[in-house]
């Protein structure tokens, strides 16, 4: 992997991460990208540097669906030093078989509603804010219901 | 492969909110007390390895500013982390030079002095290079998750995970180096204020600060010293296995791989083993571990807990110090305290906290988050008297 991070404008924003999260310049919906490998075709999500499993370095983006279950997730109220609380947090299964874990963008007052096996789906939305005030931009899980009509 | 044997141990008091002495003395003391238990002479010691976490505190070759003003320079000393694990990595290095022949005795320590250089009310997380870290995931919010998945799979309630937290507390009460001493109520534990939503304040270790050493040898020193022998039956080392799969998040792959291989090396299995400290960060972590190490089966921490299977009077007692839950987690000490408590119980000197007849017992910690594996590292070391 190159940089973990790159500038996008001048608006004090850059996106995590441009190699394994996609946001098309025509507007449509943002995605995550999983990497195939071609000797074993194995998926691994986000991409690596060379297969795990057979040591091939050749891959294909393998474009993931956008929605996926909720297996698991937490509500902190102790984050990281610089974020805010409450900050939920989960993993995603997709049907690819990949589980991501993002955080789970809705509002405090909504976040009792979160539940186990609930669909959701990726969108993109601010994950942190440094103290010079660089968003970091990335994937964030919303449901699928609330995330109609796009961001 | 040449055995090996515990031949001295020293700790520090687990000092809860304020070290009253500087990272540096936490680890002199606890060598000082090592030392003075083995009944050798500082140079005597012909290798150090050291546990400390350098990401919290910005130490730099810490384990030589702990030992050479305490003469013992000349020798080989290394400075080894990986969280959590750090001084039973220490462990597991001086006895393989004691195993290997390189050393007659090397000497392990630990230490971490959190509150010197932590701002109290954040959370540990994995650092930035991780993506779900990235998320905002902490070391507390993935045990949380560990914990609702387990209440979601076997139907365990709150209730059951704060019984972890009061046995263990009633365990703290009768050690003295342990700053909680008041018996904890179910109620309390429950209703704590939360950290990470299912766990609690009262779920989660305290931050303290602790310094522990280690000393290893031959058979042939270890009776020359007239020690009590305590060898180290299996001293076992693993890595996390990187997966983007759907694991089970209440199945911890890395702690019941290295119980299986520790028990192999060993030559026992776990109807064998008398007592363990385990690596409870957080409450849930006791059932978890309990049936990874194959104590009961899986699913089945809860009712080995509630019949009192991991108690006093029980098939193996669990966290007879208090574990990290009631005696707090020094973070780069914890391997380390633990191999020096458990010595104790192994010689029958561990006073009220005695568990009867202890032969057999094993220290368990594990380490770090990077994302995709159960844990980054697992340590387990079985020790036999
Ligand atoms: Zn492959």
């Amino acid at each position: 992997m190159a940089e973990k991070t790159t500038k996008v404008d001048e608006q004090k924003q850059v996106i995590y991460h441009p190699d394994f999260f996609k946001i098309p310049e025509d507007g449509g919906a943002p995605y995550l990208v999983a990497s195939k490998c071609r000797n074993c075709g194995q998926l691994w999500f986000p991409n690596l540097r060379a297969c795990p499993e057979c040591w091939s370095d050749a891959f294909d983006d393998a474009p993931m669906e956008r929605a996926g279950k909720l297996y698991v997730y937490t509500i902190s109220n102790v984050p990281q030093p610089g974020l805010k609380a409450p900050l939920a947090f989960g993993y995603v299964d997709f049907p690819n078989g990949i589980r991501v874990g993002a955080q789970i963008d809705v509002p405090p007052e909504q976040m009792k509603d979160i539940r186990i096996g609930m669909d959701l789906q990726v969108e993109a939305g601010v994950i942190r804010e440094d103290k010079d005030g660089v968003k970091t931009v990335s994937y964030v899980f919303r449901p699928v219901a609330a995330s109609k009509g796009g961001k | 492969m040449r055995d090996v044997y515990i031949i001295g141990v020293g700790m520090t008091d687990y000092y809860y909110r304020k070290s009253p002495m500087s990272d540096v003395s936490l680890g002199q003391v606890a060598v000082y007390n090592a030392l003075k238990d083995a009944g050798i002479k500082n140079k005597q010691v012909q290798s150090v390895y050291t546990g400390e976490m350098p990401g919290l505190s910005g130490s730099i070759c810490f384990g030589q500013q702990v030992a050479i003003t305490l003469g013992m320079g000349g020798v080989p000393m290394m400075n080894v982390e990986s969280a959590c694990s750090s001084s039973a990595l220490a462990v597991n290095l001086a006895a393989k030079d004691v195993a290997a022949g390189v050393t007659d005795i090397s000497m392990a320590v630990g230490v971490q002095n959190i509150s010197a250089h932590r701002t109290s009310g954040t959370a540990f997380s994995p650092d930035l290079n991780n993506p779900e870290a990235m998320q905002g995931l902490t070391m507390p919010g993935l045990y949380s998750m560990r914990a609702r998945r387990y209440m979601e799979n076997f139907g365990a309630t709150s209730e059951d995970i704060a019984l972890i937290c009061v046995k263990n507390r009633r365990h703290a009460m009768n050690n003295p180096r342990s700053q909680f001493h008041d018996p904890l109520t179910v109620e309390q534990v429950v209703n704590a204020r939360s950290i990470s939503e299912p766990l609690t304040l009262l779920m989660s270790c305290p931050n303290v600060d602790a310094g522990a050493a280690v000393i290893v040898a031959t058979k042939e020193k270890a009776m020359q010293l007239g020690t009590k022998l305590i060898r180290i039956l299996a001293s076992e080392v693993t890595s996390g296995i990187f997966t983007n799969g759907f694991r089970d998040m209440t199945w911890m792959e890395i702690t019941a791989r290295g119980a299986k291989e520790a028990y192999e090396i060993a030559g026992i299995g776990p109807e064998d083993i008398d007592m363990v400290e385990c690596h409870d960060a957080f409450a849930i972590n006791e059932f978890l571990y309990s049936e990874a190490m194959g104590f009961c089966g899986h699913g089945e921490g809860v009712e080995f807990l509630r019949s009192g299977g991991s108690d006093y009077g029980g098939k193996v007692v669990f966290s007879p110090r208090g574990g990290l839950l009631s005696c707090g987690h020094p973070t780069g000490a914890s391997g380390a305290a633990q191999i020096v408590e458990m010595t104790w119980q192994l010689r029958n000197e561990a006073g009220a906290m005695q568990v009867p007849d202890c032969k057999t017992a094993m220290t368990h910690v594990t380490g770090g988050g990077v994302y995709g594996t159960n844990n980054s590292v697992c340590t387990i070391n079985i020790l036999s008297s």
